[in-house]
């Protein structure tokens, strides 16, 4: 068989830097699987990305699909043929919908029956013939979430496109794709090399487009080149950075030839917190922010031009000139703020909408303080401070600072309450919160912010349920989803001993002047379960652990978890399979019958020793084990419990359970029922799967 | 990209000569400002109305521009409540629409060898005009000197064919071309007298407009007046007049601006209003596409005409 290599590049206008690495990967990913399709599988697929062009080099693809059988079935030959042996109406019309003459079917007697058949040998096609087709349907399948058209044509593409390269081994592929034709021709950098390349060979391109166009194709090459060069000018700088990989695939889509500029700053700007200067200079600007070694932010940023300047001063001081103005204007809001102090903000909450029918941020407020006071009561943490942070904690939504950098908010709440001399833990609590933000992220540290954290969530969560906007798809506008994972988090992760019904129930309680929510509280509750069972799946741990004791809905997660991790390391004891096994065999047999859940064993009753042992052990392990369960000592209990095997495996082997005799039968059925309710307490263990 | 050489671009009356010959030379209409306050150059009819329909079009202008929120009482060197934007509108979008423009800064005196010249995406939305478009701010060595917009719907109309919109940040552009770090400081121009400053021109001005924006506007005479423009609109758009009924919905939302700047509108008020102002510029839309239709598209090619 014989293969080329191939290169598709779709040049266009500066696509959007946040989308560049997907839409890159799905025009590989969409453009593989269709060859695939038709039996046209290349070997490997490069997947090249700038901001002017999308493009792969997909290797030793097969140059043509094989001949292949058509083969299709008709009429049972039953109904083929009518009275006279001629064909009948069915027989002819499959004939007519395959294109030939009756006389060109076949018959094939198979062991099920007799068919008419058509076959057909179907030439196989050209790469060169289905090429064009492969790469326009999957463009149009491209995730874009906003397409566009432009000039008078009625194509739609992300941003227009300018020119397209299609070859195959050397010889480019004619074809028109979205309004421009295929040829051998790429153009590099728009301003170093804007004229154009010819592409000699598909596997020469990269080499080429960077010798002669400068321009690094390679999107993690390019990355990589990036990351080095801002590595290596805050080292010389004496500084270091941190540097975020959204920040970085952002500017590596920016960029076609990454040359960086290291620019500085007034230090007296350094008195604005640095979390504002670091916002402006990544967010806005897409530089990179240097530290020193204790953290502290140093007045040099870096940032990576397009270009190797015939004079990079002019470039360093372009840059430098747009952050001056930004920077005053922050230090300008962060003056303003201080003038009054935070409390004062309080009442202005009230003309903040938070949602039409659950009132002003004013009254959302009100609600975290009760919310978060209850919590505190439970806790033990100090009530005065929670309700001071409570108060305080949205009030510098109203300030300058976060109306100009909302990403802020907490953060310039926190610097504005240690200026007032809050309580050090008021003024974390204010920033903390708001945490974990996103993924991975930190937790509240204290329990004046834990209570907060919680209290904030919860009074979200019932409250967006109540109003009917839960969750659904990928629409979860009030970010629902990450606010009942920071619930489980928090309240998993920091071992806080509370109850969720009981926090849902205080959080409908204070919403109830507001809406009704009874009716979503177990909603709320199941949602919160469902994101428990993602956050355990996150962990890697099996999912038929997770439901073994989610199943009953331990509404205190503190205890649910510890179930779990038990329960996930008892997995190691070699009893725990054949453990899990005897509880489903015990739960397969009382689904059958109808016994009565109280039933007691009766000792007298027992007409053999495997029972008699059985009862005993079981016995001796309950009054061990369950001071264990009850201080959450689950993996020691359980490792007890394993004890109870060899008189498992030796009842099952020895005694028949369903016998004629109803009360023997009754005895051994309340003696199984005992034995699977004690492994209950931690978990049901019918539901761990065998591997 | 230009073979002509760079004009002397050191003042700021020198830089919009320069882009009104340059876009001149692309075949544009020069058009005047718009004599009403507006908040962007894209508010001229010149742009709005005419970016509507199938009849080809291409205009470049100067547009004094007003946003009452961003006055700072001239003590900010870098915010103004009124400014001037140049707006290039070229219908349909040429293929070359990027080079065009980069042709402009290089008439600026812009080396694209030493400057970082950069198209990053910014996609526009003008709630009140019911009109959305996809494009690019356009950085100059980091700092954002212009707007560049494929019009995809304006009015709530659907573009066909697209419009191709630019905007200048004068200012901007000035003060990189000058090395200045304040609006005031620019060089408006040289004359017997002497130079004479942006300040000199307009720093009293952002003073006193900043007073009236922030603290002396009457709200409750500018909320009725908002709702006597709404009026006049709608009954200027059933009388098949939308040149004038458009002048209103520019009252409206100029009105609006300024309430805000008064922060008279609360923030769900705030969403009604601009459905209010959208509602009439979508009203505007159709009825100027009607009327331009009963006209039999003048500006179209003959034989695209039939």
């Amino acid at each position: 068989m014989s293969t080329a290599d191939c290169l598709i590049e779709l040049g266009t206008e500066e696509l959007p830097p946040r989308s560049l690495k997907t839409l890159s990967q799905s025009f590989a990913e969409l453009t593989r699987r269709a060859l695939e399709d038709c039996g046209l599988t290349p070997s490997s697929v490069q997947v090249f990305a700038t901001p002017r062009r999308l493009a792969m080099l997909l290797r030793d693809v097969p140059t043509r699909q094989s001949d292949r059988l058509v083969v299709k079935r008709g009429p049972a030959l039953a109904v083929a043929f009518d009275a006279e042996g001629k064909p009948s109406k069915a027989a002819l019309g499959f004939a007519k919908s395959c294109g030939v003459s009756f006389d060109a079917l076949t018959q094939k007697a198979t062991d099920k029956g007799s068919w008419l058949y058509f076959e057909k040998s179907e030439a196989g096609l050209g790469l060169r013939q289905i090429l064009p087709g492969v790469v326009s349907t999957a463009l149009t399948r491209l995730p874009i979430p906003k397409r566009m058209r432009w000039g008078t044509r009625s194509d739609e593409f992300v941003r227009p496109v300018k020119w397209l390269l299609m070859m195959i081994g050397s010889e480019p592929v004619d074809a028109e794709i979205l309004g421009v034709r295929g040829g051998a021709v790429s153009y590099g950098h728009r301003f170093h090399a804007p004229g154009e390349i010819s592409i000699t060979r598909a596997t020469d391109y990269e080499s080429l487009l960077r010798t002669k166009g400068w321009v690094v194709a390679d999107f993690d090459l390019r990355k990589s080149i990036i990351r080095d060069l801002v590595e290596e000018n805050a080292g010389k700088l004496g500084g270091i950075v941190q540097i975020e990989e959204p920040l970085l695939d952002e500017v590596t889509a920016l960029v076609e030839y990454p040359v960086a500029v290291c620019g500085a700053f007034d230090e007296e700007f350094l008195d604005i917190p640095q979390e504002a200067l670091v916002m402006t200079m990544q967010d806005n600007q897409k530089y990179f922010a240097v530290f020193d070694q204790t953290g502290k932010l140093m007045p040099h940023f870096i940032a990576i031009a397009n270009i190797d300047s015939r004079h990079p001063e002019v470039v360093v001081a372009g840059n430098e000139r747009v952050i001056r103005p930004r920077f005053s204007d922050a230090g300008f809001f962060y003056r303003q703020d201080q003038k009054q102090p935070l409390a004062k903000l309080l009442p202005r909450l009230d003309a903040v909408v938070f949602q039409e029918q659950l009132g002003s941020l004013g009254d959302k407020t009100r609600r975290i303080t009760g919310l978060a006071i209850y919590i505190a009561s439970r806790l033990g943490a100090d009530e005065d401070q929670v309700r001071r942070a409570a108060e305080l904690c949205k009030c510098d939504l109203m300030t300058g600072m976060v109306g100009e950098f909302p990403k802020l908010q907490g953060v310039m709440g926190r610097y504005y309450a240690r200026h007032d001399h809050e309580p050090e833990k008021v003024s974390n609590a204010i920033e903390q919160h708001y945490w974990p933000r996103f993924a991975g992220d930190e937790l509240p540290q204290s329990d004046v912010a834990q209570c907060l954290a919680l209290a904030d969530r919860l009074d979200s969560l019932i409250g967006i349920f109540a109003i009917g906007e839960k969750p659904s798809g990928v629409k979860d506008p009030f970010a629902l989803r990450r606010a009942a994972l920071a619930v489980v988090r928090i309240l998993v992760e920091k071992s806080l001993p509370l109850d969720l019904g009981d926090l849902c129930a205080m959080a409908r309680q204070g919403l109830a002047h507001k809406i009704d929510a009874s009716s979503v509280e177990t909603e709320v509750i199941d949602y919160i379960f469902g994101r428990l069972r993602t956050y355990y799946q996150e962990q890697e741990i099996n999912f038929d652990i997770v439901d073994a004791v989610v199943v009953d809905k331990p509404s205190v997660l503190r205890d649910c978890d510890r179930k779990i991790q038990a329960l996930n390391q008892f997995q190691s004891n070699t009893a725990a399979l054949a453990l899990a096994a005897a509880n489903k065999r015990i739960v397969n047999i009382l689904k059958k019958q109808k016994l009565d859940p109280s039933a007691e064993v009766n000792p007298s009753r027992f007409e053999l020793a495997a029972e008699k042992q059985l009862f005993e052990q079981l016995n001796t392990l309950r009054a061990r084990v369950e001071p264990m369960f009850d201080e959450g000592q689950y993996l020691q209990g359980l490792n007890e419990l394993a004890g109870l095997r060899p008189a498992v495996d030796q009842f099952f082997d020895e005694v028949m359970v369903m016998v004629d005799d109803e009360s023997l039968k009754n005895n051994r059925l309340a003696l199984l029922q005992q034995l699977f309710r004690c492994f209950r307490q931690v978990a049901d263990f019918s539901r761990i799967q065998s591997k | 990209m230009s073979d002509q050489a760079a004009d002397d671009v050191s003042t700021f009356q020198d830089i919009i000569r320069t882009l009104q010959n340059y876009w001149s030379e692309q075949g544009c209409v020069i058009m005047q400002p718009l004599d009403m306050e507006v908040g962007a150059g894209t508010f001229h009819p010149a742009t709005f109305l005419r970016a509507i329909g199938p009849e080809p079009w291409r205009t470049a202008y100067v547009q004094p521009s007003r946003r009452p929120s961003d006055g700072r009482y001239g003590d900010n060197p870098n915010r103004l409540q009124h400014y001037f934007q140049f707006q290039v509108l070229i219908k349909p979008s040429p293929d070359d629409f990027q080079n065009l423009y980069l042709g402009s800064l290089e008439q600026l005196g812009f080396d694209t060898l030493v400057h970082d010249v950069r198209f990053v995406e910014d996609n526009w939305e003008a709630p009140t005009l019911g009109a959305w478009g996809l494009g690019w701010e356009v950085w100059l060595n980091g700092m954002e000197v212009s707007q560049f917009t494929y019009f995809q719907q304006v009015g709530g109309v659907e573009c066909s064919p697209v419009s191709g919109e630019i905007t200048y940040g004068i200012e901007r552009l000035a003060m990189n071309i000058q090395g200045v770090d304040s609006i005031y400081d620019l060089i408006w121009t040289r004359g017997p007298q002497g130079i004479v400053t942006y300040g000199d021109i307009y720093h009293q001005n952002e003073v006193e407009q900043s007073s009236y924006n922030f603290e002396l506007a009457d709200s409750a005479e500018l909320f009725h007046w908002f709702d006597v423009c709404e009026q006049q609109g709608q009954i200027l758009i059933d009388k098949k007049l939308p040149l004038p009924a458009y002048e209103q919905v520019i009252k409206a939302s100029h009105t609006f601006n300024l309430l805000d700047a008064r922060h008279a509108i609360s923030v769900t008020e705030r969403q009604r209003f601009i459905l209010r102002v959208r509602t009439l510029s979508r009203g505007v839309a159709r009825a100027y596409l009607e009327s331009r239709e009963a006209l039999g598209f003048p500006l179209l090619a003959p034989e695209a005409r039939s």
